[in-house]
């Protein structure tokens, strides 16, 4: 009896200790207390080689500062659910990488989670753009740094242009007899990608921003415009119209955004409606000549929907404050700023001297367009998923969606959009 | 042993056996209130608060959700989608497992082989599963069609992921060829220890298969049946990683199920308490049906209907 006693308080001891184990443990990775190292969580990089210039940076500010970096890399569909668990419990990290638009940024800021960076701001002189830093302040307080400024347009296989007589589209019925000749050619025109969804709201961006312009593209995004409007339902309905004359990949809703991609890398698709974010995986994996051009308009070339993209913000529990500051800091150099656009080919939220830069021509491109949008001198519509709700976003995914398959009407999805807003 | 100590053994014995009883379901009730309970009442909270996952005093709203989640139409086509999945992928698995079953009882040589195949596709992870069969559906390069069009079934090629009304069956299919495996392998081990004189017997009375199967194999498994059909029943309810990482139930709503809608309302919507009323949905359909059916296998075990 006292032997089975004996075994039965092992396993009982032994239960008790995976649970405690399970329950709890810390984030990954481990938290030091040391102050000089501090965890910096991002999402998965689409390709690896990123994360080995992430890296290659995080050794240089080590070596630079003192400080470690301990990267924390999750895949980029968990960073919102993971993010949100660690910060609630006090257990987040010390710097991440986190979208800046209200519903991601902005509820991590409603519910006190992060850190304020106003004084921050004064004390470094750091020169964000303004419009970037608008987009990065909640509640009056500027709460993160914007990472990178950049555009939506249509990647386009030049070498397959040229060689059909074709010009660059004007217009979108220059557009649409472009489609017809590629696709006597057997090939896709548009390599469009919609499982994820997301890739709607980019496609609406595109179509509605060169439509209408920016500013009443903007009424719509604050609200003094209806989206239940002839020119929604217009934007929408070119975006059926060219689904249903076949330029888009058969089943659109069928295809995921790395089988897009890998459509146009390969030459089987001429043209990828996707953002800047993607120029240098498309100059690494194609073997023609890019351009990159914004969705036309009915009466014009059109105008590229720019924005932010990611930020950088510092959680509002963390013990190493000073060091996660530093951090912040030397991204914000001109040193930094200059290998980024060289070596990421991410453009910063903040002015970088390029004289001496080596780019490929593509990305000057990319870099002169960016620059407009800092200052001011361009006109550029608006990537509108950063910049509204999580509900609204939803809306507009699903209507996308719904249009591409039949399900709905470009009136009834705008019908959905303005209730949802 | 005398009298006095004979009449004292049994209350000590008694005693002892409640103790060592309770000492040794001690570790699973610490891990039933651990992983069930304490989350269940969780959930319960959060079903009556509108917490958006980063409030830390989300405010109460009493049964709002559960009123909403009831006037909300695409619960209904959630649900109704749950039912689709439950007939069809109940059903299939154990036609098909039960006459692979059956197929594979008289089969000797390399039978283990034959198992092993079969079973495999139910332990790889949902997760891989998910991805490559959405390659083979791919609508452009996709396997499937490339076979389709290589045999002159071209006009059957489709964007089976992509289309509102095929979408749902073509995951269907996906999740019966991983979950048939199962089946197999349960109604194989099952099928050992039928009787095989009744078999032999009823086949000399002049019974065919399908009578051999309904009158004298069938009523030998029923326990093992109804075990399986309660897996695969209940697993129809809380359906959600084949449909996430295959079509995050698109297009446009078209495969959600009531667990991809809890997930997207919980955790891409960051309205947490809908999505945990929606979860809760999933549990109060789900038990009294396993309940019921862990009934009636009981009763039958009781009536002598076993192998």
């Amino acid at each position: 009896m006292n032997n089975l006693l004996r075994l039965t308080a092992v396993g009982v001891a032994g239960v008790l200790a995976v649970t405690i184990a399970g329950c709890t443990g810390g984030a990954p990775g481990g938290d030091s207390d040391d102050p000089n190292t501090i965890r910096f969580m991002i999402g998965q990089p689409e390709d690896p080689a990123d994360l080995e210039l992430t890296e290659q940076d995080m050794l240089k500010f080590e070596e630079e500062t003192g400080i470690k970096v301990e990267l924390d890399v999750i895949p980029s569909e968990n960073v919102r659910t993971v993010l949100q668990t660690q910060l609630r419990s006090g257990e987040g990290p010390d710097v991440f990488g986190y979208d800046t638009g209200p519903g991601f940024a902005g509820a991590l800021s409603d519910a006190g989670l992060l850190y304020p960076l106003t004084d921050a701001y004064a004390e470094f002189d750091w020169p964000v753009y303004e419009f970037a830093q608008e987009r990065v302040t909640f509640n009056g307080d500027i709460v993160g740094i914007p990472n990178d400024i950049e555009t939506l347009g249509l990647f386009y296989n030049m070498t397959l242009f040229d060689a059909l007589g074709l010009d660059r589209p004007e217009s979108t019925s220059d557009l649409l007899n472009a489609c017809e000749v590629i696709k006597e050619t057997g090939v896709i025109p548009f390599a469009i990608s919609d499982q994820e969804g997301w890739q709607g709201g980019h496609l609406l961006s595109i179509v509605l921003s060169s439509e209408i312009g920016s500013q009443a593209t903007k009424a719509l995004i604050d609200g003094e415009a209806s989206w239940d409007s002839p020119e929604v339902v217009n934007a929408l309905q070119t975006l059926k119209n060219f689904n249903d004359n076949g330029c888009f990949t058969p089943s659109p809703a069928a295809v995921t955004y790395d089988n897009a991609n890998a459509l146009f890398y390969s030459g089987e698709a001429a043209i990828n409606p996707t953002g800047s974010w993607l120029l240098q995986d498309t100059e690494r994996n194609v073997d023609f000549e890019v351009g990159y051009i914004p969705f036309p308009a009915s009466d014009g070339p059109g105008i590229f929907s720019g924005g932010l993209g990611a930020g950088l913000f510092i959680s509002a529990t963390t013990k190493k404050a000073e060091a996660a500051l530093a951090f912040l800091d030397y991204t914000m150099t001109q040193e930094h700023g200059a290998w980024v656009i060289e070596n990421a080919q991410s453009i910063p939220a903040f002015p970088i001297d390029t004289t001496g830069i080596e780019a490929t021509p593509l990305f000057t491109q990319v870099l002169a367009d960016a620059a407009k949008i800092a200052d001011g001198s361009g006109d550029f519509g608006f990537n509108i998923d950063v910049l509204m709700s999580d509900t609204f976003n939803e809306a507009m995914w699903n209507g996308v969606q719904a249009i591409l398959t039949g399900q709905a009407t470009p009136e009834e999805v705008a019908a959905s959009l303005q209730e949802n807003y | 042993m005398s009298i006095a100590s004979r009449s004292l053994a049994p209350t000590v014995t008694r005693r002892a056996q409640a103790r060592l009883g309770i000492v040794l379901i001690i570790p699973v009730m610490i891990m039933v209130v651990v992983f069930f309970l304490i989350p269940l009442v969780n959930a319960l909270y959060f079903s009556v608060v509108d917490f958006n996952g980063v409030n830390p005093n989300p405010p109460f709203i009493g049964l709002a959700n559960f009123e909403r989640m009831f006037t909300d139409p695409k619960m209904w086509a959630a649900l109704s989608n749950n039912l689709i999945w439950i007939f069809v992928g109940t059903i299939s698995p154990m036609v098909i497992g039960l006459l692979v079953a059956m197929l594979l009882w008289s089969v000797q040589r390399a039978s283990v082989v034959y198992r092993v195949v079969f079973f495999l596709p139910y332990i790889l992870p949902g997760v891989a599963i998910g991805i490559v069969w959405g390659w083979i559906y791919d609508p452009v390069n996709g396997l499937l069609n490339e076979i389709l069009r290589a045999v002159g079934l071209g006009a059957v090629a489709r964007g089976w992921l992509g289309e509102p009304d095929v979408a749902l069956y073509a995951v269907l299919v996906t999740a019966i060829w991983a979950g048939t495996g199962f089946a197999i392998v349960i109604f194989l081990s099952a099928l050992r220890n039928v009787d095989v004189e009744l078999v032999d017997a009823s086949r000399i009375d002049g019974a065919n298969s399908a009578q051999r199967l309904w009158y004298v194999i069938l009523p030998q498994i029923t326990p093992v049946f109804i075990m399986v059909l309660t897996l695969t029943l209940v697993g129809g309810f809380s359906v959600f990683d084949i449909i996430f990482i295959m079509t995050g139930g698109g297009p446009a709503g078209a495969t959600e199920v009531l667990g991809t809608y809890a997930y997207s309302n919980a955790f891409q919507l960051n309205n947490i308490g809908y999505g945990t009323t929606l979860a809760l949905l999933i549990t109060v359909l789900s038990v009294p049906i396993a309940i019921a059916l862990n009934r009636l296998q009981r009763r039958l075990s009781l009536q002598g209907t076993s192998a």
